[in-house]
């Protein structure tokens, strides 16, 4: 699950282009949006592309994002659950 | 003082060829949203096309020049226009056409994007650019005095209006035929798609239960002139354009803010304009894409501008699609045709009110319409409104200034590496390509040394727009498909993005607009400025030119001895 992690934010920080940010810079507990790491809504949607393309989860609701995008720890738990590759 | 006047109108969408089909479809309610025939898509979504190939439309006029289906669409729609309002070639070399249009040639481009080789279809590249569609309809109606494209996404159409009534009112032409064109494409379907806002089911607007909308394609156009003028040679006055005006909510790149600040900014510009009281308004032809935060924006602005007695409202995106940057022009027309008719036009599968909504109309309903109201808003918070009158209303207050001369206070050309640092955040810079930070600070810089903090007014001119977010979705649209694609490069990638992001960061929420026209687009951008300062509409100015380079698409244009260079310069106009 750590290295599940340590490999999400890398590709966070490649997907959003976060030219200055460097994984060790994100929490895993971090809230990803608003107040935390100030994501916003079409970060949101960067994230459901990377979750099909990286491994292989299609979100048809943007809604459903909310919740699985909160931090670093729910998405690594989501994935882990739902991945297909 | 002058006010200004439609003489003529010309329509073409998913609801119909012309005005008397389209006024069949309205009274019929009868939608045009249905499954894809002319264009080829893995998504099977629902889209509002034009019944007609590209080839049947050609026939309707024979013309068998080079053209994308955007610039055919456009043709036939100016055509009708023309014809309705009675102008001869003569009065045409003496007018002017400002059509809007955001991904202009985009359909012969991904067509063709991998097949550009000598001998092999180089003569479409020439289509690509957004200007090159409004040279193409001028040079099929037999050519104008000047012409010019607004693209500032959804709202280009009602800008070009907008833009066409502020040179008639500072004396720059004789006519304006304004309106905008699109086709459908597969880049802007898989964009909006990459988005996620758009319904796999026939939209519903202002409904509880809307998902989105359904991309369209039409064209329209309205022939503009000063009443006097238009007396003056008999023609037949269809309605007074009595108030407009064009806001921005800088508030984000897609999305809408809740309290729908630019949209209620518009509204009101355009009611003071006309010196109307929003009890006066009979109908309002809403925006109402159908997407969650659009509507629930609108309906708040809505609520802002008019109070508990709401007007009529309906959104007729529910019957031709969102025909994104000819809505404003299509919707202009619809409003035409229904207060010539007397009746307030269905927003059809309207069923279940929003829980903070407004409630359309969703039936027809016959009605006497003096003052109509029509809302176009775009991407970068880009909101326009305007008022039709089917009478002479009280005298404009415009036109007055003309004792007034512009001031250029600074000029700025950023060539080389530059440290935007001050200016841009890490989280700001992510979204921006080297060039656009170029320009960014070549803006500010000119507002400092011009010491204005917030300019009245933004304006843009660029040949080619954001290429490299352009061309990072093309590619791999055209070489891997239609999955996978990025949103934000979809985003970034129109025309009007650098206007609006400048907005966004001055908080300016004043006139924004962008013009992409060839070569020309930056002294377009700057005309249009000074018109606006000569009108006192603003009383400062940022005017911007950009273009950046992009490798692969100079790699193409290479082949027809073209470049793109990159442009960054920005100059702060004054009126004194």
């Amino acid at each position: 699950m750590d290295s599940l992690k340590e490999q999400l934010k890398a590709q966070i920080i490649e997907a959003l282009n976060l030219e200055e940010m460097q994984p060790s810079d994100i929490q895993n507990d971090q809230p990803l949006f608003g107040e935390g790491l100030g994501l916003d809504s079409i970060d949101a949607l960067e994230l459901i592309v990377l979750l099909d393309k990286q491994y292989g989860i299609k979100l048809s609701n943007p809604k459903e994002g909310k919740a699985i995008f909160q931090s670093i720890d729910s998405m690594a738990e989501y994935i882990a659950a739902h991945r297909t590759k | 003082m002058k006010r200004i006047v439609i003489t003529g109108s010309g329509i073409v969408s998913a609801i119909g060829i012309g005005k008397q089909e389209t006024l069949e479809s309205l009274l019929r309610e009868q939608s045009g949203i249905g499954p894809m025939c002319h264009l080829e898509s893995v998504h099977r979504l629902p889209v509002g096309e034009v019944r007609l190939s590209n080839e049947e439309i050609r026939k309707r006029f024979i013309y068998d020049g080079q053209a994308s289906r955007s610039a055919l669409l456009g043709i036939l729609a100016a055509r009708e226009a023309l014809e309705e309002a009675g102008i001869n070639k003569g009065l045409l070399a003496k007018s002017a056409l400002i059509s809007g249009t955001t991904v202009g040639g985009m359909e012969t481009t991904e067509r063709d994007y991998l097949h550009w080789e000598p001998g092999e279809n180089l003569e479409t590249m020439a289509l690509h650019d957004a200007g090159s569609t409004t040279e193409t309809i001028a040079a099929a109606l037999g050519g104008v005095a000047f012409c010019t494209t607004t693209s500032t996404a959804c709202s280009s159409a009602l800008n070009a209006i907008i833009s066409g009534a502020n040179m008639l009112l500072a004396g720059d032409a004789e006519c304006v035929i304004a309106g905008g064109t699109e086709c459908l494409s597969k880049f802007h379907l898989n964009g909006f798609n990459a988005l996620m806002i758009l319904d796999r089911e026939p939209c519903r607007p202002f409904d509880d239960t809307r998902a989105g909308l359904n991309l369209g394609e039409g064209a329209a156009y309205v022939v503009l002139e000063t009443e006097e003028h238009a007396l003056q040679r008999g023609a037949t006055i269809l309605a007074y354009l009595s108030g407009y005006c064009n806001a921005c909510d800088a508030y984000h790149q897609t999305a809408s803010s809740e309290n729908g600040e630019g949209a209620y900014l518009a509204m009101k510009g355009a009611l003071r304009m006309a010196q109307l009281q929003p009890a006066s308004i009979d109908y309002v032809n809403a925006h109402g894409t159908a997407t969650p935060n659009n509507d629930q924006s609108e309906a708040n602005a809505l609520k802002r501008v008019f109070g508990e007695q709401l007007p009529a409202i309906s959104s007729t995106k529910s019957l031709t699609g969102h025909t994104t940057s000819a809505s404003g022009s299509v919707e202009t027309v619809i409003c035409l045709i229904c207060m010539k008719y007397g009746f307030v036009p269905a927003n059809v599968n309207f069923h279940t009110p929003m829980a903070n909504g407004i409630i359309p109309v969703a039936h027809n309903e016959q009605k006497q319409l003096t003052h109509v109201m029509c809302n176009s808003f775009a991407f970068g918070g880009n909101d326009s409104c305007l008022i039709l009158s089917s009478s002479s209303y009280g005298e404009t207050p415009l036109g007055r200034k003309m004792d007034f001369s512009v001031h250029e206070s600074a000029t700025i050309t950023i060539d080389g590496a530059t440290d935007y640092r001050q200016y841009l955040s890490a989280m700001e810079a992510r979204r921006m390509t080297e060039q656009m930070r170029r320009v960014i600070v070549a803006a500010r810089q000119a507002l400092e040394q011009a010491k204005v903090s917030v300019p009245d007014a933004i304006i843009t001119g660029t040949e080619w727009g954001c290429l490299v977010n352009t061309v990072q979705f093309l590619d791999p649209l055209c070489r891997e498909g239609e999955e996978g694609l990025k949103p934000t490069s979809f985003m970034q990638s129109t025309h009007n993005t650098v206007s609006s992001v400048l907005a966004m960061q001055l908080k300016c929420h004043g006139y924004n607009s962008t013009f992409s026209h060839g070569p020309n687009s930056f002294e377009h951008a700057k005309r249009d400025a000074t018109n606006l300062l000569k009108l006192g509409l603003a009383e400062t100015a940022l005017v911007i030119g950009f273009d950046e380079a992009d490798e692969r698409w100079n790699n193409l244009l290479g082949k027809v001895g073209r470049q793109v260079q990159n442009i960054a310069k920005a100059v702060v106009l004054k009126s004194r």
